[in-house]
């Protein structure tokens, strides 16, 4: 899939790949849902965490607040201490304060000197908190963030509380300051942020390896298909064959369909191609016939009807030949064995040349020898060189099958007169008779000529160790 | 000799039975597989000229059928189709030699003369019997290289004898391999071709086998 195949089977780039189209649409999904998430969890928990914050202080307040009270001299003093241990050690990060409000008109030099910090937590030790100028209205409470005494930012919260002194009747107005450290407040929220986003993350890569997972299984099924194809191809299977997901085998089937309609019809061009051979041979074999007899008159004419049928078969029958071949080579998928082959043409040489009383040997081949292609069209080319080699052999034909580099090599040997080097070209070439002594069309050579090139395979025409001629059939190999 | 022709188109049935008439030879034809099976499951042929592609049982079909129920008198195939794999079927089928359409009539007698002379267990084109000698190339006896004047009837009983040599070939044999299925046949006429030959003949080279036929042999 990854890497699409051209007609010649030579790997090329992927141009969009179903694997990537998958998977990016599912990780643009996994990441986008995973910060989404997040966000929203640890914002979430800080607005958690804050309004606990505040409200732990604005507790302090409520307990300032109602533990304030007025002293002789008219002093604000607490009747209860503060509950929370961490408001009586020095520095512990949370803190409170009571301010007397400036501008309030008070007589005692001494208190108005004292306003800011009249009373503090012992955490507080000796620092007071500088607070900015606000002077909160009854019943509001306040926000800031200050800096603490140790530097640290602080969130406060304050409130003004009037209390009405008993020696004078005026009523004398505090300001009730509580105040923590916010890494009180940040540091949780950062813990917890630290393990949430471990977590998400932890499940965002099993999501992509299971995204990943789910589409190499997802498209295992068409590298299959892709292996079946190329067995169809190579000649070792006829059709497409396994189970494949219901998804896939309608594909299947009409490929199948394909391949079995395309055998049909090249059946069919054989069937109507040998047709028309027969169509057109007998008429003329009557007149043939007919200008042979020795009653013919016009012996011009006669001769004229000779050549010219003479002419007229050869043509029939190169054509029909390239006709058929042509069809043939293009059905994948086919493979025949040689040997039976092999077998068959003995037999039929041997019966059809038994007059010659020749010795024709066929060496075992290897049962699992196949050629890639028509068990006709290696009929054919096998049995046209097989005749040559036995009308031109003086006592002895031997045929052997080997494969090599990834080819299938017939090699047919004869002990005849053999053939010049420069003649042997001229016979394949021109399907021309080298003597004309031997009855043939002459046209055999040619025509398997014809059949080896449509294969993409070659025939080899060289000395023969048996002292005539060696012709090898080079062709595709099944595997 | 008697032949059987197989060939559904009839001109090319009539030069052919043309042809082998002036070779010699008795002829009978058949223009479809029903009458060609019927014809070579019944009449003792020397030989069978087959076309594969016939009406009604095709040729391939007709001599398997011969060939199962044990009829083995040589059969040559003759067809436009000329595929090798068609050849290989053929000689599966029993068939004895392959000629394709269009054909040289002389190929045809020959090829028809090696595969009777081969049915007959000889080797030679030339069949001899003591001085005598027969060309079937030619048609031609000769008795010590002078050449016999036979008429046709005269030599199908002579070449079925030399054919047959030493071998005791009774009337109705003769009869059988000389004449034509259509022909007016009378066994009486093989007595008088036999009489005709003797005239012709060295003495004492065929002889009457009493009760049972004719003999051609050598002379001891």
């Amino acid at each position: 899939m990854t890497a699409a195949v051209t007609r010649d089977g030579v790997s090329a780039l992927p141009r969009g790949s179903l694997r990537l189209r998958l998977l990016s649409g599912t990780l643009v999904w996994i990441a986008a849902s995973i910060v989404v998430a997040g966000w929203g969890l640890s914002n979430l928990f800080h607005r958690h965490v804050e309004a606990q914050f505040y409200t732990e202080l604005q507790t302090h307040l409520d307990q300032l607040t109602a533990n304030l009270t007025l002293d002789a001299r008219g002093l604000p003093v607490l009747a209860l201490p503060l509950s929370d241990p961490r408001l009586s050690r020095p520095y512990s990060g949370r803190y409170w304060q009571i301010d007397r409000i400036e501008n309030d008109n008070y007589e005692d030099s001494r208190a108005a000197a004292a306003g800011i910090g009249l009373l503090r937590s012992r955490s507080l030790w000796d620092q007071v908190l500088t607070v900015p100028a606000d002077t909160p209205a009854d019943g509001e409470l306040h926000r800031h963030r200050i800096t603490g005494p140790e530097g640290g930012k602080l969130g406060m919260i304050e409130r003004s509380v009037r209390i009405d002194d008993d020696a004078d009747g005026k009523p004398r107005t505090f300001r009730l300051i509580a105040a923590a450290d916010e890494r009180q407040m940040s540091e949780p929220v950062s813990r917890f942020s630290g393990a949430l986003w471990l977590a998400l993350g932890a499940l965002g890569a099993g999501l992509v390896i299971a995204a990943m997972v789910q589409v190499f299984v997802g498209l295992a099924p068409l590298q299959k298909l892709r292996a079946a194809l190329g067995k169809v191809r190579s000649g070792e299977m006829q059709r497409l064959e396994g189970e494949f997901p219901a998804e896939i085998m309608p594909l299947v089937a009409e490929f199948n369909t394909v391949l079995a309609q395309n055998a049909e019809v090249v059946e069919r061009a054989r069937t109507q191609a040998g047709n028309l051979a027969h169509a057109l041979k007998t008429p003329l074999s009557v007149l043939f016939n007919a200008a042979q007899s020795p009653d013919t008159h016009d012996r011009e004419l006669s001769g004229l009807v000779i050549d010219q049928v003479g002419i007229a078969r050869r043509q029939v029958d190169y054509h029909l030949a390239r006709a058929q071949a042509a069809a043939s080579a293009r059905i994948p998928g086919t493979r025949t064995p040689v040997s039976p082959i092999i077998e068959g043409l003995a037999r039929t040489m041997r019966r059809i040349h038994a007059d010659r009383q020749l010795v024709l040997t066929a060496m075992p081949a290897s049962t699992s020898l196949s050629f890639r292609g028509e068990a006709q069209d290696l009929q054919e080319m096998l049995g046209n060189l097989l005749d040559n080699a036995c009308k031109w052999a003086s006592h002895r034909v031997e045929i052997s099958t080997c494969s090599k580099d990834d080819q299938l090599r017939i090699v047919v040997d004869d002990d005849g007169a053999g053939l010049a080097v420069k003649q042997r070209d001229a016979v394949i070439r021109r399907g021309a008779r080298a003597d004309e002594e031997v009855p043939g069309s002459g046209l055999g050579l040619a025509i398997v000529d014809d059949l080896v090139r449509l294969y993409g395979g070659q025939i080899v025409l060289a000395d023969s160790p048996l002292g005539g001629l060696r012709s090898v059939l080079v062709l595709p190999l099944a595997r | 000799m008697r032949i059987l022709i197989v060939e559904d188109e009839p001109t090319l049935q009539a030069q052919l039975a043309d042809g082998l008439g002036a070779a010699g030879y008795a002829v009978d034809a058949a223009g479809n597989g029903v009458d060609a099976h019927y014809l070579g499951d019944t009449e003792p042929y020397d030989a069978v000229i087959l076309d594969l592609g016939l009406p009604q049982m095709d040729g391939i079909t007709v001599l398997k059928k011969w060939r199962s129920a044990g009829r083995t008198m040589p059969v040559l195939i003759l067809t436009a189709r000329d595929g090798w794999h068609e050849k290989v079927a053929g000689i599966d089928a029993g068939a004895d030699d392959y000629l394709t359409k269009p054909f040289h009539m002389e190929e045809l007698l020959a090829r028809l003369r090696a595969l009777i002379r081969r049915a007959g267990g000889h080797a030679s084109a030339e069949l001899i019997c003591g001085p005598l000698t027969l060309d079937t190339r030619n048609n031609r006896a000769t008795v010590d290289g002078q050449a016999l004047t036979l008429t046709s009837h005269e030599y199908r009983v002579l070449a079925y004898l030399m054919h047959h040599r030493d071998e005791v070939v009774s009337r109705s044999d003769l009869v059988e391999h000389i004449y034509a299925q259509d022909f007016d046949r009378d066994s009486n006429t093989v007595e008088v071709f036999i009489a005709r030959l003797r005239k012709k003949l060295p003495p004492r080279l065929i002889e009457t086998v009493r009760g049972l036929g004719y003999r051609l042999s050598a002379p001891q």
